[in-house]
C-alpha cells in the first residue's frame, strides 16, 4: 500500500491546492515556506511548541466515551475528542500557537487575521496579547451580529477589529480584506490564516500544526479500546479541526473518515456551504479546490446557521481526498445541527459549538440503530458558549422570560 | 504582428478600465470616449466577485457591473466590438484566473484571438502559468508580467526571461488604488528591471494626475504609467451622474496624455 504523501513541493494535493496570488505576495508566501521548512526541524521550536500546548492550552485534550449518547444512538461506541476544552474553547489555538511562534522566529511584529465565528479570532487575539504583538482582526459586520461574545472576547484581549461591509459580509469577504491587509503591509506583517486554506504552505502548515488532535486520539484509542477506530467523524468548514484528526490516520485504510459540511437550508437550495457536496473546482484565495460559484467562475455567497462553516470554499487537501475517495463527505442542514446542539447538551453535559454540531447530526443521523460493535471518534472541536444567542434565537428561546 | 512589439520608447500611457462598469451600455460609452483619445494601451477589466488585488475603488465597479448581471461572454464581446475603432492603440485584458478557468482556456482565446494583444492574469504567478502562457504565446497573446517592489533581483530575472509586450511594475506594495509614490524605490527598480529586458516598463498602482504622471516621466527611467483607479474614482466624486462623469473622463484623460 502507498504510504500518503501530500502536498508536492509546490503545495498540491493532486490537482488541487497551488498558490495563485497577485505578484506582491508571492515572494512572502515562498519566504514563508521556506522558513517553516527550516523550523520543523528545529527541536527548540518543538519543544516550545509542546510547552505551550501542555501547559498554556491544556493538552493533551481527552477523549470522552459518551455513553448516554452512545445509548441513544443505539450503534456504535462514540468517542468524543475534547479539543472544545482547550484554552479559548476550540481546536484554533493549536494552529495560532505554531503560527505565532513562527512570526515570532521571522521577524514579524504586526499580526493580521480573518475570522467567522470568531474562535480563530480569538485565538489569535490570545497568542497576540500572550507574545505582545499588535494584532488585527477582520470580521464580516454579518459576523459581528451573531458572535457578539466572542468580539468582546478579542477587545479585551487587546486585539483591534475591522469590519468588513463588502460581499457577504462574512467569512470569505474578511479573508479578502486580511489579504488585501498583508499585500499592503508585506514587510512587517504576519498573516495567521485560520484554516486549511488559502495559497501554500497554508495548507499543508496548518494541517501540521492541527494534526496534533489526531495523534493523540490515536494514542488514546488504541489505549482504551486496544485497536483503532472504525470510523473518524469532523465537520469541515475550512477544513482544519478535520484535517487535524484525520491526517494521523491516512495511512490505516481500514479507518473509515467522514467529513460533514454543512448545508444550511440543504444542499440543493441556493442556502448553502457545503462546498463539496454542491460546488465544483475553482480559485478562490489562492488556492485550487472546490468552491460554491455560478457559470461565470463568480463566487457565490455561503450560508449557515455557523459561523465558522460559512464559507464557499474548503481547504484543497479536502478536494484531493474526497476525489481519491479516502474521505466521504456529507452534508447537515442548519435544522439538523440545532437538532444535535440540544440533544448532545441533554444526554452528554456538553453544550458543543453550532459547528461540531453538524458531525454530531450526522453521526446520529446516519448511525442510529447501525453500525453496532464499532468504535467511533467524533471531533468535538469547541464548545457552544459562543452561539448561546444564535442557539436561543433560532430555537425560539427568550432568555427575558 | 502584435501591436505591443511597436509601443513608442516613452511616455507610454494605459488606460484600466471595467468592462460593464456601471453598465453594459455606460461602459461602451466610456470605452468610446477612451477609444478617442488613442492611448497606447487599453486593458480591460473583466470584473470578479472576489477581486483580492484590487482596493475599494475597482471593488465597487467590479460589483456594479456584476449587479447588472454581466457575463464573461458580454465582456468578450465588448471587446470584440471595440476593436473596430482601435487603430494603434493595443488592447490587454486584466482579470482573475478562475474567469478564465471556468470560460475554457481555449474558448476564451478563441474569443479574444486577433484583437487582444496581451493578458494580465492578477492572480497566475509565475510558478504555475506553463501551460497557459504556451497556449497564449501560440497565438501571438503576450502574458504580461508584473513585478513588485518584493520581487528580489533573482526572482525578477527568472520572471523577466522570454518577457514580451512591456512589464507592469507595481509602483507601491498594496492593492490598486493605494497612494503614496516612492520616486527613489521606483527609479532603482525600473532601473534594475531594465538591466534584464529590453521590453518597456510601465509604473502602475497609485497614479492619480497630471502631476503624478509627469513626475513618473521626469523622476524615474520607466517608460509610461498605467491609471486605473484614478478614472474610475470620479464616478463616485460625481455622485454618479453619468453625463458629468463622461465629460470630466474626456477632460482628465486630455490632462494625462503629456
Ligand atoms: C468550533 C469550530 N469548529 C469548526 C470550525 C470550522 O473551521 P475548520 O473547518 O477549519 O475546523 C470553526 C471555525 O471557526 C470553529 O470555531
Amino acid at each position: 500500500m502507498k504510504t500518503y504523501k501530500q502536498p508536492s513541493t509546490v503545495g498540491r494535493f493532486g490537482d488541487f491546492g497551488g498558490m495563485y496570488v497577485s505578484e506582491t505576495l508571492m515572494p512572502l508566501l515562498l519566504n514563508l515556506d521556506k522558513s517553516y521548512k527550516k523550523i520543523q526541524k528545529d527541536k527548540k521550536f518543538k519543544k516550545e511548541l509542546n510547552d505551550l500546548f501542555k501547559n498554556y492550552v491544556g493538552r493533551p485534550s481527552s477523549l470522552h466515551y459518551a455513553k448516554n449518547l452512545s445509548k441513544y444512538i443505539n450503534g456504535p461506541k462514540v468517542y468524543f475528542k475534547r479539543d472544545e476544552l482547550n484554552h479559548t474553547g476550540a481546536h484554533k489555538i493549536n494552529n495560532c500557537l505554531g503560527q505565532i511562534l513562527l512570526a515570532k522566529k521571522m521577524g514579524k511584529t504586526r499580526i493580521i487575521a480573518e475570522t467567522g465565528a470568531g474562535q480563530h479570532g480569538v485565538a489569535t487575539a490570545t497568542v497576540c496579547a500572550l507574545f505582545s504583538l499588535p494584532c488585527y482582526i477582520y470580521m464580516g459586520s454579518k459576523d459581528i451580529e451573531r458572535q457578539k461574545p466572542n468580539v468582546f472576547r478579542m477587545k479585551l484581549l487587546g486585539a483591534t477589529i475591522i469590519p468588513v461591509e463588502s460581499g457577504s459580509k462574512s467569512l470569505k469577504d474578511a479573508m479578502n480584506e486580511a489579504l488585501r491587509d498583508w499585500i499592503k503591509n508585506v514587510r512587517d506583517t504576519f498573516y495567521i490564516i485560520g484554516s486549511t486554506a488559502g495559497p501554500h504552505p497554508y495548507p499543508k502548515m496548518v494541517r501540521d500544526f492541527q494534526s496534533v488532535i489526531g495523534k493523540e486520539a490515536r494514542e488514546q484509542i488504541l489505549k482504551v479500546e486496544k485497536k483503532l477506530p472504525d470510523y473518524l467523524i469532523a465537520c469541515v468548514g475550512g477544513g482544519s479541526n478535520a484535517m487535524g484528526l484525520f491526517y494521523p490516520f491516512l495511512n490505516d485504510k481500514k479507518v473509515k473518515i467522514i467529513g460533514v459540511e454543512a448545508a444550511g437550508r440543504g444542499a440543493k437550495t441556493e442556502e448553502t456551504a457545503a462546498t463539496m457536496t454542491s460546488g465544483t473546482p475553482g480559485i478562490l484565495h489562492g488556492s485550487y479546490s472546490y468552491v460554491l460559484q455560478d457559470s461565470d467562475g463568480q463566487i457565490k455567497e455561503a450560508h449557515s446557521i455557523s459561523a465558522g462553516l460559512d464559507y464557499p470554499g474548503v481547504g484543497p487537501e479536502h478536494s484531493y481526498l474526497k476525489d481519491i475517495k479516502r474521505v466521504k463527505y456529507f452534508g447537515i442542514t442548519d435544522k439538523e445541527a440545532l437538532e444535535a446542539f440540544q440533544t448532545c447538551s441533554k444526554l452528554e453535559g456538553i453544550i458543543p459549538a453550532l459547528e461540531p454540531s453538524h458531525a454530531l447530526a450526522y453521526l446520529i443521523k446516519a448511525f442510529k440503530n447501525k453500525h453496532k460493535n464499532k468504535v467511533v471518534i467524533l471531533n468535538l472541536c469547541g464548545r457552544g458558549d459562543k452561539d448561546l444567542f444564535t442557539a436561543a434565537k433560532a430555537i425560539g428561546f427568550d432568555a427575558d422570560e | 504582428m502584435n501591436s505591443l512589439d511597436t509601443l513608442p520608447k516613452k511616455k507610454i500611457l494605459s488606460l484600466f478600465m471595467t468592462c460593464g462598469f456601471p453598465t453594459l451600455n455606460h461602459s461602451k460609452k466610456i470605452f468610446n470616449e477612451m477609444l478617442s483619445h488613442q492611448p497606447d494601451i487599453i486593458e480591460f477589466g473583466l470584473p470578479f466577485s472576489d477581486p483580492m488585488a484590487d482596493g475599494p475603488i475597482i471593488q465597487e465597479a467590479n460589483k456594479l457591473a456584476l449587479r447588472s448581471k454581466l457575463s464573461t461572454q458580454q465582456s468578450l464581446d465588448l471587446i470584440k466590438y471595440l476593436s473596430k475603432y482601435k487603430n494603434n492603440t493595443s488592447f490587454v485584458i486584466m482579470c482573475y484566473l478562475n474567469t478564465v478557468r471556468k470560460f475554457g482556456l481555449n474558448k476564451f482565446i478563441k474569443n479574444i484571438k486577433n484583437f487582444v494583444d496581451g493578458i494580465i492574469i492578477v492572480d497566475l504567478p509565475f510558478e504555475e502559468e506553463g501551460a497557459i502562457k504556451k497556449s497564449l504565446s501560440k497565438n501571438n497573446i503576450h502574458l504580461i508580467k508584473l513585478i513588485s517592489p518584493m520581487t528580489d533581483k533573482k526572482r525578477s530575472q527568472k520572471l523577466l526571461k522570454n518577457s514580451k509586450g512591456f512589464i507592469y511594475y507595481i509602483s507601491a506594495t498594496g492593492i490598486t488604488g493605494s497612494n503614496k509614490l516612492d520616486y527613489k524605490e521606483i527609479n532603482r527598480n525600473v532601473k534594475s528591471i531594465k538591466k534584464m529586458s529590453s521590453v518597456p516598463v510601465l509604473v502602475g498602482f497609485g497614479i492619480k494626475s497630471k502631476k503624478d504622471v509627469i513626475d513618473i516621466s521626469k523622476k524615474t527611467n520607466a517608460d509610461g504609467v498605467i491609471i486605473g483607479s484614478a478614472l474610475i474614482q470620479k464616478y463616485f466624486d460625481l455622485k454618479m451622474d453619468f453625463n458629468r462623469y463622461l465629460k470630466s473622463l474626456k477632460k482628465f484623460i486630455k490632462e494625462v496624455k503629456v
